[in-house]
């Protein structure tokens, strides 16, 4: 490590010292230790440390793991909705971390930024898509069913989750078209005639949600930490919202990371629907595959535009613009209509 | 300046990171940020000289395209009395012949990116314009998408020889 970077290391270790002492104001002997940068992620910079105190006489250690907000990245979400519905769901039997602490303007480390207790397990995702880790990753889509059926069927209102925004079975999936449609409309650089049709596609097949629950909204390898075939958390809360499951079903089965190699999506859902006594409409199946496609499209573009506005400096992300091309072809090849099919 | 052309100095660059720079630094943010740039080089190394060729295609795909739906638009602009239909119809016609695509054989890139804008342009208002009334789905509306669809796929299965190209042997 060089010098400068060995000082900011030092200015976090006391600005975390700092953060911790005002959140346990009664806690004393407070050391920050082992800490180091985890990833660079394009929203969020993850760091791991080790927090001590004494309290009452005895001494207490917790891992830690700090997610701070990047510069502009591809998505700019607000902290305090993700954090709270983590520290919400902890003991619901969804694996999370638990929810430490949370700074939530930057006031003591700088950026806003939470802190969850770290949790052991591997985020390696590319090893379950390989051929030789097909068993472990049998093994970690049923369990990723589980974790889907339980995540959708916590009563978030009696978990006091009514800070996230109202939505009804009628009205989900137009919230969530308008959301994203905002956002293209926001960041495109050019008037991407195909997305606005897609957009308009998506408004005229809008269908009913069979039931609203907790979308994670990210939910995927790759936001995993699994050991063996078991997940220890699902990670990256920060598109989490009230909506249609079945946004998160088809997400998890987009080609970039799909486990339909172990576990083809009709046995997902047909498990999935077991477990936990929602059912899945196909007009559902279809819509939010289509519509999943065309998130992840509008998440690519606003990267290129947060790089190419100058927002950030995240090389990783500045040519996201290029990445989409495929998805916007997978929206064309899953059309329903026989006849514009029929047409490509 | 012929030789090397701009897309085999840049792959030159981009290997020369790759193999020379890339060893030299350890696993972390840097090397990722490192990564990620010979990424971007190499793939505008491979597209650099065709993107006026892919521009000049794309245009006239969707100027023939435009040309074959124009008749069709007027027929619904005229069958509903859509007046937004026949705004964008209108439009349409004065765009084909006020185009301001030059007469120069050899036209830059930057011309042909500009005319592809106004192109993409009127795709986008075709689209906002049929979806104001879309209950009604009539034959003619039904040929309208079918041609804009088709059209599209055409138009990404182009871009992605831009956008992943494959690699040189």
């Amino acid at each position: 490590m060089n010098e400068a970077a060995g000082d900011a290391v030092s200015i976090l270790r006391e600005q975390l010292r700092t953060l911790i002492h005002a959140q346990l104001p009664s806690a004393q002997s407070i050391e920050v230790s082992n800490l180091a940068p985890l990833t660079a992620g394009n929203t969020r910079n993850a760091w791991s440390f080790d927090a001590s105190w004494n309290k009452d006489g005895s001494t207490q250690t917790v891992g830690c793991v700090m997610l701070r907000k990047a510069e502009a990245g591809q998505l700019e979400t607000p902290l305090i909705p993700e954090f709270e519905v983590i520290r919400s769901l902890w003991g619901t039997g969804v694996p999370i971390p638990r929810a430490l602490w949370i700074d939530p303007e930057g006031k003591w480390v700088e950026r806003p930024a939470f802190i969850l207790e770290r949790v052991a397990g591997t985020s390696d995702f590319p090893a379950l898509l390989r051929p030789e880790g097909a068993e472990i990753s049998r093994g970690v889509a049923e369990h990723l069913v589980e974790v889907a059926a339980r995540l959708h069927t916590v009563d978030w209102k009696a978990r006091g989750m009514t800070f996230l925004p109202a939505t009804t079975a009628e009205t989900a999936a137009a919230q969530q078209i308008e959301y994203w449609e905002s956002l293209f409309r926001k960041h495109r650089m050019e008037p991407h005639p195909m997305i606005v049709g897609a957009f308009i596609w998506l408004k005229e097949h809008q269908p009913v949600a069979g039931r609203i629950t907790i979308v994670h909204g990210d939910f995927r390898y790759g936001n995993l930490l699994y050991e063996g075939k078991r997940i220890n958390a699902l990670l990256d809360w920060e598109m989490v919202h009230l909506g249609d499951p079945v946004e998160d079903l088809t997400w998890a089965y987009r080609a970039l990371w799909s486990p339909a190699s172990v576990m083809p999506l009709e046995e997902f859902v047909e498990r999935y629907s077991k477990l936990s006594g929602i059912p899945v409409h196909p007009d559902n199946l279809i819509f939010y595959r289509l519509f999943n496609e065309i998130k992840h499209t509008i998440i690519s573009l606003t990267g290129a535009k947060s790089f190419n506005d100058g927002r950030t400096r995240n090389i990783v992300i500045a040519d996201r613009a290029a990445t989409f091309t495929s998805y916007l072809l997978q929206f064309l090849d899953w059309l329903p209509e026989t006849h514009l099919r029929d047409a490509l | 300046m012929i030789k090397p052309t701009i897309g085999e100095l840049l792959s030159g660059v981009a290997t020369g990171l790759r193999e020379r720079v890339l060893p030299e630094i350890p696993a972390g943010t840097t090397r990722r940020q490192i990564q990620a740039a010979i990424g971007i080089i190499a793939r505008v190394a491979l597209v650099w000289d065709k993107t006026a060729p892919y521009l000049c295609a794309d245009n006239e795909d969707i100027e023939e395209t435009l040309g074959r739906m124009l008749p069709v638009l007027e027929r619904v602009a005229a069958k509903e009395g859509n007046a937004r239909i026949g705004a964008v119809s209108t439009k349409l016609r004065a765009t084909f012949e006020d185009s301001t695509q030059p007469a120069q054989p050899f036209p830059s890139a930057e011309v042909l990116g500009a005319r592809n804008l106004e192109l993409q342009k009127t795709l986008a208002e075709i689209q906002e314009a049929m979806h104001e009334n879309f209950a009604d789905e009539s034959a003619d509306r039904k040929e309208l998408k079918a041609t804009l669809y088709a059209l599209f796929h055409r138009m990404l299965t182009r871009e992605l020889e831009i956008t992943r190209p494959a690699r040189r042997p």
